[in-house]
C-alpha cells in the first residue's frame, strides 16, 4: 500500500498543477506546525491594550496590522492555520473513512445491503449539510471536537458514492473472479484486491474533502458557532466582522484570514485534481521486457531504401487500380517522448473487386494504416511521408470538406465490436438511414425506409427488425447491421477491421460468407484486416503481412501460404493451428513484437528471427521483388 | 481410490439459473438450463477438450466443477468422492486440487500486486505459508514449471511489465503452486497473439506429460483442440452431443452439429478452400428447450422423426458416442 502511495507521488511529479497544489498545502502545514517559531508574538500573552493599539494599520511592528483586541493579526493568522488545518484533516479522515467503508461494503456486497446503504446515502445527500451542521453544533457544545465530528459525519456522502462505483467496476475485473476461484474469502478479496484499487481514488478524494471541511468550519465559525476558545481563520473573520472591522476600515483583519482560507482551498483543489489526473489509466503499453536491450532507431544511420511498386508488379495485373498507396509513413508524436513510428514505408495497390488481406500481430500498425486511408488518425498521428492515390487523386492533399465527400461514399468501414460502434439509444433503422443521408439527399420518408429495408434485406436481416435497438439484436445481427451501414452509400472500397474477431466460429462463417457474396454482387473491393491467417486464406486474393509497422511480405494468397519468403511469414504459419494438418507440432515465435517508440536499428524482426545474421542488426532491409506476385523485405533475398 | 478411478466424474449434471423478478403485481420467472444433463469423465493425465459456441454452457460447467456455482441436479465425483453439495470447508479444500486458468491474461492479474505476490496468493488464501523462505521457494518452483526462468527475474515485477504470453504463464504458475491434479483452462489462448498461442498450448501439454495433470480445455476454437486434447466433447445447448477420441472426432465426425462446426473452421491454406455447412441463425437461448432433439431447429439433416425423441449419447464406435437418432449406433 505504501508503494502505491509512492507511485502516486512519483506520477504527481508529472502534473504541474498537482505539484503547485502540493507545494501550497505543504507550506500551510509547515506554517501550522512551526507556528510557535514563526509567529512574532505569543497569542496568549496578556498585554495592556489602549485604544491606540486597536485596528492598527499594517506597519513594521505588525506587518498585518492588529485586530479589535490589539493583537497581532499575523500571529493570529499563523496560529489560526493550526486550528483550520486540524479541523480540515480530522474531519476529512472521518468523512472519507465512513464514506470509503460504506462505499466498499455497498459495492462489494451488492443486493439488499447495497440498497439500504445507498438509499441512506441518497437521503443524507438530499439534506443540505450546512443547515444541519448549524443545528447539530448549536445543540451540542461548539467545541473543536464536536465541530470536527459534525463536519466529518455529514461529509461522507460524496465519497461513499464515488468509492461504491469504483468498487463495482473493480469487482467485475477478472482478477477478482480469479481470487474467488482460488478460494479466497471476501475479507481477503476486499483487503488485497478491492482496497488497493480504490485507495488512490480515496486519497484524491480526501484532499478535496479537506478543503470542504475547512470551508464548512469557516462558515460555522463566521456565524458564531465556532469554538470560542480557539482561534481559527473562520473565527478571526467572525470577530473582525462582528466587532466593527468594516466600519473601522480595518480591511486587513478580514483579508488576511480570508486569503488563508482561499490559499488552502485552492491548494487542495489543485492537488486533488492533480492526483486524479495522474491516476487516469495510461494509454501507453508497457509490455517491454526490462532486460531486453533496445537501441533507439536513428533515422539518419540507416536510410530506408524507398521502393515503389508499379502496377505491373502487383498480384492482379489486368484490373483497374482503385487505391494506390506509395511509401506511406505514419508516426505518433506526443509530448517530448520519441515518436512512435507506427507505419513505415508501406506501399500496396488495391484493384477493383480485389480482396486484400492485411495481417499482423497487435501493434504492427495495421489499424493505423487503415485509419490513415480515411484520414481518421487520432490527433497525435502524423503522416510523414507518402501518397495515397484513390482513382488517381492523392487523398493526403484533400481538404476536410473534400474528404467528407469521400468518406463513407467511396471508402467505408466495418468496425470490430459492433456494439460499441453503434449508438445504443437509436434504432438500427435510424442509424442506417443516417448513414444513407450523409451522401444521398432522400427527402421522402417512404423512399428512405424502402432503402433501409433494401439494405437490411441485403445483409440478411428481416426489415421487420428495422425499428429495433442494437441491444435487441444478437452479436451476429449487429455485425450485419454494421455491414448494412457500411454499404449505405454504395462505396467502392470497404475496410473491414477485424469484423469477426469477437464472434463464434459459426457466426464468423455466416458473416464471411455474407461479405463474399456481397463482394460478388456489388463488385466491392475489400481490405480485410485480421490476425487470423485462416480467414485470410479463405477469402483473400492478395495478402500484406506487416511486422513492427513495416511490410514483411506482400504477395498473392497462394504465394503467402505455399511459398512464403519472409521468415516472419514462415514462422507465423508454423505458429498457426491448422485443423487440416494437426499432426505437425506448433512452434511459437520466441520474444514479442517491438515497441514502436523503441525500434531495433536494423530489421525489426531481427530479435525474433531464426535466420538472423549480422547485417540484419544494422540495416533495414528494403522490399525485394521475388517475382511478379511476391515482394518481401528480408536481407536473405539480396543475393538472389 | 484405485488407479483407474477417474479424476472427475460428472453424472447427469444440471445447472438451472432462475432469473426474473417478483414485482408487486406478480413478476415473471425464467429458467435458463445452462447445463442440462451432462455426463463426463476425465482420467488421470488426460486432456479433454470441451467445444461449443458461446452460450452452450461450457463455462458454467467449469464453474460448477470449481464449486463456484452450485449444481441444481446430478452428481460430481472428485477422485471417487461425492462433492456435489459439499459444504464450504470441503469445497475450499477441494478447490485446492482443481485450479482454473482464465481467458484474459490482461485482466486476470491485479495490476498493483507483484508477480511474486500474485503467484503466492493461493498459498496465503489457504494458509499454507510456513515461512517466507518456504513461500519464495514454492513461488520460484511454480514460475519455473510455467516456463518463467529464471524465476527471480520475475518475482518483483508488475503485470504491466510482462507480455501477454508471460502473463498467461503467471496465471498458470498461480494455478500450479497448489499442486493441482485437475486444471480447468477456459479459452486460455484466445486473447493472445497468434505467434505466442503455440507456446502456451505446448506448455499445457508439457504439464500433462511431465506432471500428469489432467485438464479440461474449454474453447470454441476447434483448430487448437487437435494439438492438445486426447478426447473432444462437443456441447450444444447444455448437453454433450458428441464425444470421442480427438482423431475420431476431427476425421470422422458423426453428429450434424460437429460436422457443421468443423466445416466452418478456417483452414490456413487457400488451396483447401471448401464449402461450408453454415447453420442458419444463432444458438437459441437455453430457456424453453424442446422435449425432442434440441438441435432440430438448425439441423441440416432434420426429419420428422427427430421431433419424437430426445436423443441421448449412444456409442457408434469404441469410445465414440453421439446423440443423434439418424446415426447408426453400435449394436
Amino acid at each position: 500500500m505504501g508503494t502505491r502511495l509512492f507511485t502516486i507521488w512519483k506520477r504527481l511529479r508529472r502534473s504541474p498543477m498537482g505539484l503547485v497544489g502540493a507545494f501550497m498545502l505543504l507550506s500551510a502545514i509547515i506554517v501550522a506546525i512551526f507556528a510557535a517559531q514563526i509567529a512574532p508574538y505569543d497569542p496568549d500573552e496578556v498585554v495592556r491594550v489602549t485604544i491606540m493599539d486597536i485596528y492598527v494599520i499594517p506597519n513594521a511592528e505588525h506587518p498585518f496590522g492588529t485586530d479589535d483586541a490589539g493583537k497581532d493579526v499575523l500571529t493570529n493568522f499563523i496560529y489560526g492555520a493550526r486550528v483550520s488545518l486540524i479541523v480540515g484533516f480530522f474531519a476529512s479522515f472521518i468523512a472519507v473513512g465512513i464514506g470509503g467503508t460504506l462505499g466498499i461494503v455497498a459495492g462489494y456486497m451488492g443486493g439488499r445491503v447495497e440498497s439500504v446503504i445507498m438509499r441512506f446515502t441518497d437521503i443524507m445527500l438530499v439534506i443540505p449539510d450546512l443547515p444541519l451542521a448549524v443545528v447539530l453544533v448549536a445543540l451540542t457544545k461548539p467545541s473543536l471536537t464536536n465541530i470536527i465530528l459534525v463536519i466529518g459525519l455529514l461529509g461522507w456522502t460524496g465519497t461513499a458514492r464515488l468509492v461504491r462505483s469504483q468498487t463495482l467496476s473493480v469487482k467485475q475485473r477478472k482478477f477478482v473472479v480469479r481470487a474467488k476461484a482460488i478460494g479466497a474469502s471476501d475479507f481477503h478479496i476486499i483487503r488485497r484486491h478491492i482496497l488497493p484499487s480504490v485507495l488512490p481514488l480515496m486519497v484524491a478524494n480526501t484532499v478535496l474533502v479537506i478543503s470542504l471541511a475547512i470551508l464548512n468550519e469557516s462558515v460555522l465559525a463566521f456565524i458564531g458557532l465556532g469554538d470560542p476558545t480557539t482561534l481559527s481563520w473562520g473565527q478571526m473573520l467572525n470577530f473582525a466582522f462582528s466587532r466593527g472591522a468594516m466600519s473601522a476600515g480595518a480591511w486587513w483583519a478580514m483579508l488576511v484570514p480570508g486569503l488563508g482560507i482561499v490559499w488552502v482551498v485552492l491548494a487542495c483543489t489543485l492537488l486533488g485534481h492533480g492526483i486524479e489526473q495522474v491516476l487516469n489509466p495510461r494509454i501507453e503499453k508497457h509490455y517491454l521486457n526490462k532486460d531486453q536491450q533496445l537501441s533507439r532507431f536513428e533515422a539518419s544511420s540507416t536510410p530506408v531504401t524507398p521502393v515503389t511498386i508499379s502496377v505491373e508488379d502487383t498480384p492482379q495485373i489486368d484490373r483497374e487500380v482503385l487505391l494506390d498507396v506509395r511509401g506511406l509513413s505514419i508516426s505518433y508524436v506526443s509530448g517530448n517522448k520519441p515518436p512512435a513510428r507506427a507505419v513505415e514505408d508501406v506501399s500496396f495497390t488495391l484493384h477493383k473487386g480485389e480482396t486484400l488481406g492485411l495481417v499482423g500481430e497487435s501493434g504492427c500498425g495495421k489499424s493505423t494504416l487503415m485509419l490513415s486511408l480515411m484520414r481518421l488518425l487520432p490527433p497525435d498521428g502524423r503522416i510523414t511521408q507518402g501518397e495515397v492515390l484513390f482513382n488517381g487523386h492523392d487523398l493526403l492533399k484533400l481538404d476536410e470538406k473534400q474528404l467528407n465527400g469521400l468518406r463513407w461514399k467511396d471508402i467505408s468501414m466495418i468496425f470490430q465490436g459492433a456494439m460499441n460502434a453503434m449508438n445504443p439509444v437509436r434504432s438500427v433503422g435510424d442509424q442506417i438511414a443516417e448513414a444513407i443521408l450523409l451522401h444521398t439527399p432522400i427527402t421522402e420518408p417512404k423512399e428512405l425506409n424502402a432503402r433501409v429495408d433494401e439494405l437490411l434485406d441485403l445483409v440478411g436481416i428481416s426489415p421487420k427488425r428495422r425499428e429495433d435497438f442494437p441491444f435487441q439484436y444478437s452479436g451476429g445481427m449487429r455485425q450485419r447491421a454494421m455491414i448494412a451501414m457500411a454499404l449505405a452509400c454504395d462505396p467502392q472500397i470497404v475496410i473491414a477491421d477485424e469484423p469477426t474477431t469477437a464472434l463464434d466460429v459459426m457466426i464468423q462463417a455466416q458473416i464471411l460468407d455474407l461479405l463474399m457474396s456481397l463482394k460478388e454482387r456489388l463488385g466491392l473491393s475489400i481490405i480485410f484486416v485480421t490476425h487470423d491467417l485462416g480467414v485470410i486464406a479463405e477469402l483473400c486474393d492478395s495478402v500484406l503481412v506487416m511486422y513492427g509497422g513495416m511490410m514483411a511480405e506482400y504477395a498473392t494468397v497462394d504465394k503467402i501460404f505455399n511459398a512464403p519468403e519472409h521468415p516472419y511469414t514462415q514462422e507465423l504459419l508454423r505458429a498457426f493451428p491448422d485443423i487440416s494438418n494437426f499432426t505437425q507440432k506448433l512452434t511459437a515465435i520466441p520474444g514479442y513484437p517491438p515497441r514502436l517508440d523503441a525500434l531495433p536499428a536494423g530489421c525489426r524482426f531481427a530479435p525474433r528471427c531464426p535466420k538472423v545474421f549480422d547485417k540484419c542488426h544494422t540495416h533495414v532491409p528494403p522490399l525485394y521483388t521475388v517475382n511478379a506476385q511476391q515482394h518481401a523485405g528480408c536481407h536473405l533475398l539480396e543475393v538472389e | 481410490m484405485s488407479a483407474n478411478t477417474p479424476i472427475i466424474e460428472v453424472n447427469d449434471l444440471q445447472k438451472t439459473f432462475v432469473t426474473g423478478h417478483t414485482g408487486l403485481l406478480g413478476g415473471h420467472r425464467t429458467e435458463i438450463h445452462a447445463v442440462d444433463g451432462v455426463n463426463l469423465t476425465i482420467k488421470q493425465g488426460e486432456i479433454v477438450a470441451l467445444v461449443g459456441e458461446s452460450g452452450c454452457g461450457k463455462s458454467t460447467l467449469a464453474l460448477t466443477l470449481m464449486g463456484l456455482e452450485q449444481p441444481t441436479g446430478g452428481q460430481v465425483l472428485f477422485q471417487g468422492n461425492d462433492v456435489t453439495y459439499a459444504d464450504k470447508k470441503t469445497s475450499r479444500a477441494l478447490r485446492r486440487q482443481i485450479q482454473m486458468i482464465f481467458q484474459d491474461p490482461y485482466e486476470s492479474l491485479n495490476p498493483v500486486m507483484t508477480i511474486g505476490e500474485i503467484v503466492a496468493e493461493p498459498l496465503v488464501v489457504h494458509k499454507l505459508v510456513k515461512s517466507r523462505a518456504d513461500r519464495d521457494a514454492k513461488v520460484k518452483q511454480a514460475l519455473e514449471s510455467a516456463g518463467l526462468k529464471p524465476a527471480e527475474q520475475y518475482m518483483s515485477r508488475y503485470p504491466h511489465e510482462l507480455s501477454g504470453g508471460q502473463r498467461q504463464r503467471v496465471i498458470i504458475a498461480g494455478a500450479l503452486i497448489l499442486n493441482p491434479i485437475l486444471l480447468l483452462a477456459d479459452e486460455p489462448v484466445s486473447m493472445l497473439d497468434v505467434s505466442i498461442r503455440a507456446e502456451i498450448l505446448n506448455l499445457l501439454a508439457d504439464l500433462r506429460n511431465t506432471q500428469g495433470i489432467s485438464m479440461l480445455y474449454i474453447t470454441h476454437d476447434l483448430s487448437t483442440v487437435a494439438y492438445i486434447a486426447d478426447r473432444i466433447a462437443v456441447m450444444y445447448l447444455g448437453r454433450i452431443v458428441e464425444i470421442g477420441a480427438s482423431r475420431d472426432i476431427l476425421e470422422n465426425p458423426q453428429h450434424p452439429y460437429t460436422k457443421a462446426l468443423l466445416s466452418v473452421v478456417p483452414v490456413p491454406n487457400p488451396r483447401l478452400r471448401s464449402t461450408h455447412t453454415i447453420l442458419e441463425g444463432e444458438t437459441p437461448n437455453p430457456v424453453d428447450l424442446p422435449p425432442y432433439c434440441r438441435f432440430y431447429s438448425r439441423c441440416p439433416m432434420a426429419q420428422e422423426q427427430c421431433k419424437d425423441v430426445d436423443p441421448h449419447l449412444k456409442p457408434v464406435a469404441d469410445s465414440h458416442e453421439v446423440a443423434c437418432i439418424r446415426i447408426e449406433t453400435k449394436a
